[in-house]
């Protein structure tokens, strides 16, 4: 009894996750509304019917704005999409000249939005994770209560500031490492080719972009590491695993699909970021994976409108504006995905509690882990429909 | 998102530009109470609001314009640029609009607004463009519009290339390597530069005038601000800016022979202008777009690059309220006035006195 409640008390963080669990396990919280329910369906209130109207209508809204928005980027960005780009004289001027075709140019554009965004996730996500796991395991209460409000607190700041932060601040300290890199690591591509001397490299765009993307992972991590059944984390300490190993073998298992998710959310963000990279990047509308050199780094689709669109022309304007659509598509697939694993996940673990997803990581040679393992599987599926029937 | 890009993008230029123009702002109000005896039109019985936007350049003058005409308030979106400023000018948003190129012939097309006798362009501020550089130990430094081609058309890619080395006897050029500083961004301070080059060396600089930077490979970054920023930033970088903006930063003599070379002075501007610059004949009276031509600049008293921008308004108003603002706006920008607060504000050199004259006769024919 004192474990199912441990575990509601944890998991009340999310309520998502609670009317899950109402469905498995009859809970004291849950029993009192369908009790109620009877006495108010017979009187019905008006403020129930505007309320139920406004949130229909709220619901409806966003699908209205979110088809409006891919109706506004298909009809606006055609007309470019099909032009032909090597007669066409409006677009064999400026910035769209050097291009035989929309593809042509969206192409590098859209190479250098995901590369721009892959970095950030490399460096971005590991730290983002691990602060979730200090927050949710290892600080002090009150420590970490303090800590997930500064993670936060980091989404409130406008990108402009981190634009600037990265011009002044974060260019000039990566330039010895850039130097660095290119010295001594050269032979790898990535870092080869001329190196940067004013440091506005797609690695300094990338680890903005990084500190950019933490709140979101750190946030929705924290979230789900704190979902974890105290019963698994509990029984792997009395099986003798250390914190670390109760981590590994009890929270990642668990949190694997949410810690995909937040990953993924967090590439949404940064595929989509636009003032930090403008300001920061030296851009060229070019395919490179060139992370330290001055007049090599692939632009994005986000900065790269937020360049050229006051002086583009009317079918350059619409050429920007279809590079739009296909962020739009891109940005659309990434947060899709995230969300089917996340609903995968959790109908994993909150309704089917058999099919619980295996150890990230199973350690070899390691007795008393494996042991653990195995015990902790054998606790969980007991533990499942004993919580049930109690 | 795009417009939340747009935004942004409008306000870190506000931002910036508030920030430049922080040391400034204070005198205007100066310059101009000094002086209203000096203004011939009284401007204190205007009262309304003037909308514009386009070029950075032209909010030079609102603070002192309001200081006199109290009952008058300019909203300038400098966050626009001038092809922005031109798009809103021409969708009736604004009275007029700011832009560092005069209209081309599809935007006089566009401009329906300004019914059958079509829009004008008045060359109302004159700056010069600066080449910045940042090299350590080199304090001057003259170059030719050749060897700046080169430059900037990454065929020299060392500073102490012979090239570079035969224009600066006296100094002492290391073998860094130069990082060219361009601009990401549409501007009209590319198009002018890049006119220039393609003007003065043909032979090295094959690409047309564009406001859009043609080469690959520069160091590209966002607005004025950024070239500053970055060309301060790392040592053997050479980039254009606008001269108003460029700060601390050094700037390099010029020449368009490769003999005399002048180093930046409003004057010099002003007298490379007069030099250079010819009415456009555009077929609409009283348009004043101007053709500048850059091989025509010589001697020892001319910048070589000088860098023009222009008030951008219709020939007829519909609404005479307006129309009596923006001229009277204007028409203080473009008397001798107006020059010298530009002058003091921004660093800006004077339009010459020949065509203020033309620049109030071609407002007197706005209906």
């Amino acid at each position: 009894m004192s474990d199912r409640t441990s575990v509601e008390s944890v998991s009340s963080t999310q309520p998502r996750q609670n009317t899950k669990s109402d469905s498995t396990t009859p809970l004291g919280g849950g029993t009192p509304a369908p009790a109620a329910s009877p006495k108010r369906a017979s009187r019905v209130r008006p403020a129930d019917a505007i309320f139920r109207g406004l949130s229909t209508g709220s619901a409806i809204f966003i699908m209205v704005i979110l088809a409006g928005v891919a109706l506004f980027l298909i009809v606006q960005g055609m007309p470019a999409i099909v032009a032909n780009w090597q007669s066409n004289p409006e677009l064999n001027d400026g910035f769209t000249s050097a291009f035989d075709s929309f593809w042509a140019y969206v192409g590098p554009l859209l190479f250098g939005t995901l590369w721009s965004a892959a970095i950030a996730l490399v460096l971005g996500a590991p730290i983002g994770i691990g602060i979730a796991l200090f927050i949710s395991h290892y600080a002090p209460r009150r420590l970490a209560g303090l800590l997930g409000y500064v993670v936060d607190l980091l989404a409130a700041v406008p990108s402009v500031v981190f634009g600037l932060w990265g011009i002044i601040v974060i260019r000039p300290f990566l330039l010895p490492l850039s130097d660095w890199l290119n010295t001594y690591l050269g032979w790898i591509p990535i870092f080869g080719g001329q190196v940067t001397t004013t440091g506005s490299t797609i690695l300094a765009g990338a680890v903005v972009l990084a500190v950019m993307i933490l709140p979101i992972i750190t946030s929705i991590s924290r979230e789900i590491f704190l979902q974890t059944p105290r019963l698994h984390e509990e029984a792997a300490l009395a099986l003798g695993a250390t914190r670390w190993e109760m981590v590994r073998l009890a929270v990642f298992p668990y949190a694997k699909s949410g810690i995909v998710s937040a990953t993924l959310l967090g590439l949404g963000r940064a595929l989509g970021e636009t003032m930090a990279i403008a300001m920061i990047i030296s851009p060229a509308v070019i395919v490179s994976f060139l992370v330290v050199t001055e007049g090599q780094n692939s632009q994005t689709i986000a900065a790269n409108i937020a360049l050229n669109f006051p002086i583009a022309s009317t079918l350059q304007r619409q050429a920007l504006i279809g590079t739009g659509l296909l962020l739009f598509v891109v940005s659309l697939a990434v947060n899709m995905i995230a969300r089917s694993i996340v609903s995968r996940g959790s109908s994993k673990t909150g309704g089917k509690k058999k099919a619980r997803p295996k150890p990230l990581v199973v350690p070899t040679g390691d007795a008393t882990s494996t042991l653990t393992r195995d015990l902790v599987a054998d606790k969980n599926t007991a533990a499942g429909p004993e919580g049930a029937s109690a | 998102m795009k417009f939340k890009n747009v935004a942004t993008a409008g306000a870190i230029l506000v931002a910036s530009a508030i920030a430049l123009s922080g040391c400034a702002s204070s005198t205007p109000e100066a310059t101009a109470s000094a002086t209203p005896s000096a203004a011939a039109v009284d401007y204190s019985s205007l009262s309304g609001t003037i909308t514009a936007g386009g070029s950075s350049a032209q909010a030079a003058w609102t603070t002192a314009f309001t200081a006199q005409a109290k009952g008058v308030t300019i909203n300038y979106d400098k966050s626009q640029g001038s092809g922005g400023g031109v798009t809103n000018w021409t969708a009736g948003s604004y009275d007029f609009a700011g832009s560092d190129s005069p209209l081309t012939k599809d935007q006089q097309t566009a401009a329906t607004l300004c019914g059958p006798n079509g829009a004008i362009n008045l060359p109302i501020y004159l700056d010069g463009v600066a080449i910045v550089y940042n090299l350590a130990g080199v304090d001057k430094l003259n170059l030719s519009a050749e060897t700046l081609a080169k430059i900037f058309s990454l065929a020299i890619t060392t500073w102490n290339d012979p090239a570079i080395a035969a224009e600066n006897p006296d100094a002492k050029l290391p073998a860094t390597p130069i990082t060219t500083v361009t601009r990401s961004d549409g501007s009209g301070t590319t198009k002018t530069f890049t006119n220039f080059l393609s003007q003065t060396a043909k032979d090295v600089w094959t690409y047309p005038a564009d406001s859009a930077w043609p080469i690959a490979g520069t160091s590209a970054q966002k607005g004025t601000s950024g070239i500053v920023q970055a060309v301060g930033a790392g040592d053997g970088t050479i980039g254009y800016a606008d001269h108003s903006a460029i700060g601390e930063l050094k700037a390099a003599s010029v020449s368009v022979k490769g003999k005399d070379f002048v180093a930046f002075s409003p004057e010099a501007v002003t007298s490379a202008f007069e030099a250079a610059a010819s009415t456009t004949d555009t077929g609409i009276k009283g348009d004043l777009a101007q053709t500048v031509d850059f091989t025509a600049i010589s001697g020892t008293e001319a910048y070589p690059i000088p860098l023009v921008s222009y008030g951008i308004l219709c020939t007829t108003y519909k609404d005479a309220k307006q129309k009596e603002l923006t001229t009277a706006y204007l028409g203080w920008i473009g008397s001798d006035v107006g020059q010298k607060v530009a002058a003091k504000n921004a660093g800006a050199a004077q339009i010459p006195e020949k065509l203020l004259t033309e620049i109030t006769a071609s407002l007197a024919l706005v209906k």
